[in-house]
């Protein structure tokens, strides 16, 4: 009897699951690793923002108000965006994750999938936790300027930050398959990803804090209202606000309010990434 | 096994429509344990929509279709470990490796690593891929990739093998080395084979064929019983000028198909050939004479030729559907 006589039924049940869940996840983190264009992004992105827009603007993040001159917020601006800059890396790399879908639809690999005896929650589930897992490394690389930004982290700011980290990851990345799946080329992706992550990075608050010595109306006249607006009804606005208190100990709104959005954000488009998957 | 009797694969009264476009009309059939059963038709005959539905990739609009007892309609999860699919469109991951490929496989359908290793290997040893495994798909050939989705549809135990149209874009050598890498398999182990193909040639070496064209099946037979039923001599003539030609088919009105300057006749025997000759000579070009073959057997049976492909409107319209019928987009 040879190896390829059949043998008793495969295994069933949860371990068939888990180990199913391994390969795609697998798969994905070692296209990722196989890509260096995506790392050289994600080493550049950082390097961009920190050394030079960081650097550039930190002697401008004074402002004059009521007469005395100090930091608009008690901190420099390098040490403002560095958690930002966290954000925008895994905001890149969670979206572009999406585009192995893309690449799955065009190139026949779906297909494989598809008929595998996987149910399709675990397909995506290995899929978007795979992409969780890049952008996680990716937002990791920027704690590596952690003291040039003279943001000094203990253990414990580590683990809540990397697990608010998560949450954003893992809800962008089902946010990526989820605009993935609606377009049907590489290119619109390329052009559709850019103008969704972008407009999202510069209105929350990142690159420019509300002053929060100011009160509500203060704020409405020193920033015109239609800002105002997008700044506070942009969830990421309280995704970077929560990792700015898990780096840097600084809150512009409620400290409740960050992880809370980064949950229903992971819940809300993970399941409508299910709901497109199951038409598939 | 105890199975011998009972039917590997069924389908019985499938229909599916693409908007107007009837794909599959009303299909019925079975295949036996350890069958290398081919289906045989024309491009946009319904072959792929058929191995689409048994794959649990489509549904039906209306009829039934079990693998091994499975129905593959009401549980396409289970069903699913019993087969192994090579699909028409690579679908292979080229940017893992030969072993990756495998690896990927063998860990979603849940083969215990123990035997998921040693089955990759002598699985690569068959399919002569050894020396390949750790090269990136991309670099293959396409002939090795088609041998290395063949290898990947076994390592679980699928008991039967859907083959949608293996050789296509093969060169000649590449295509007789497939065919006998799928034999030695089914020499390795209990293994249903069922093959899509347009390529004729191919089908003399399968247990049975299965003929169907615009969605129907014409006819269910081994090969030779094909041929004793319907494979009939066919003269084949090319005429030197239209005039000739239009004179040589109205000469013969049942027995011809007629395109441009050639004609193809069914021929009654040798006897035939000759007073044909008689007849016409000095207006022919061209004259010969074919044994019965498939290829005459698709000739009489649907009075095209097979490559015939100068599709008239409703041929178009099925191409069309099955363009629509990008279901997996």
């Amino acid at each position: 009897m040879t190896d390829l006589s059949l043998s008793a039924p495969a295994q069933t049940g949860l371990r068939t699951l888990l180990g199913g869940l391994y390969a795609i996840w697998l798969r994905e983190v070692k296209r990722a690793v196989r890509d260096r264009g995506q790392f050289v992004g994600g080493v550049s992105r950082p390097l961009l923002w920190v050394l030079i827009l960081g650097i550039g603007l930190n002697p401008y993040f004074r402002g004059e108000i009521y007469g005395e001159v100090r930091f608009v917020v008690p901190y420099t601006y390098l040490q403002f965006i560095f958690p930002a800059v966290i954000a925008l890396n895994i905001m890149y790399t969670s979206v572009q994750a999406a585009v192995s879908t893309i690449w799955d639809r065009e190139f026949g690999f779906l297909r494989e999938i598809l008929v595998s005896p996987m149910p399709r929650l675990i397909v995506l589930l290995g899929k978007v936790l795979g992409g969780t897992t890049v952008a996680l490394f990716h937002g990791s690389l920027v704690l590596a300027l952690a003291s040039f930004a003279d943001v000094s982290l203990s253990a414990g700011d580590i683990v809540r930050g990397l697990s608010l980290m998560f949450l954003l990851a893992f809800g962008l990345t089902s946010l990526g398959i989820v605009i993935a799946n609606r377009i049907r080329s590489f290119e619109g992706f390329g052009v559709f990803s850019n103008a969704v992550i972008l407009p999202l990075y510069f209105t929350s608050s990142s690159i420019f804090p509300l002053d929060p010595s100011l009160t509500a109306a203060q704020t409405k006249v020193v920033y015109p209202e239609w800002l105002v607006v997008m700044v506070q009804w942009n969830p990421l606005t309280y995704a970077v606000d929560s990792l700015r208190g898990a780096f840097i100990h600084f809150n512009q709104f409620d400290p409740k309010l960050g992880p809370i959005v980064l949950a229903v954000m992971a819940v809300f488009f993970f399941a409508i990434a299910w709901r497109d998957f199951q038409k598939v | 096994m105890s199975s011998v009797a009972l039917p590997m694969v069924r389908i019985s009264g499938v229909t599916k429509r693409y908007g107007r476009t009837l794909a599959l009309d009303d299909v019925s059939f079975e295949v036996r344990l350890n069958e290398l059963f081919a289906l045989l038709g024309p491009n946009g005959a319904g072959k792929t929509t058929l191995l689409h539905i048994l794959c649990t990739i489509l549904k039906p609009d209306s009829g039934t279709a079990s693998i091994d007892g499975v129905d593959v309609i009401a549980s396409p999860l289970r069903a699913r470990q019993n087969i192994g699919v090579v699909f028409q469109e690579p679908s292979l991951d080229d940017r893992l490796t030969v072993y990756e490929n495998l690896n990927f496989h063998g860990l979603v359908y849940g083969v215990p690593t123990a035997l998921r290793r040693r089955r990759i290997d002598e699985l690569m040893q068959l399919v002569e891929l050894t020396a390949w495994r750790d090269k990136l798909v991309r670099t293959l050939s396409s002939g090795m990739k088609r041998r290395l989705e063949i290898a990947r549809a076994l390592v679980h135990d699928a008991r039967v093998l859907f083959l949608d149209e293996p050789t296509v874009g093969l060169d000649a050598q590449s295509r007789a080395r497939l065919w006998q890498h799928v034999q030695a398999l089914r020499q390795k182990r209990e293994l249903t084979v069922i093959v899509t193909t347009h390529y004729i040639e191919e089908m003399e070496g399968c247990d049975r064929v299965c003929i169907i064209d615009q969605g129907k099946i014409l006819g269910d037979d081994a090969p030779a019983g094909f041929k004793r039923a319907y494979g009939q001599q066919i003269v084949r003539v090319v005429a030197i000028d239209e005039a000739a030609a239009s004179e040589l088919a109205l000469a013969y009105p049942d027995l011809a198909t007629r395109k441009d300057t050639e004609i193809i006749l069914k021929s009654s025997g040798d006897a035939f050939a000759e007073s044909l000759l008689a007849r016409f000579a000095g207006r022919i070009r061209k004259f010969s004479v074919e044994e019965p073959s498939l290829e005459s057997v698709f000739l009489s049976l649907t009075g095209r030729e097979l490559r015939d492909q100068a599709a008239g409107p409703r041929e178009r319209t099925y191409q069309f559907g099955k363009r629509g019928g990008e279901h997996t987009r």
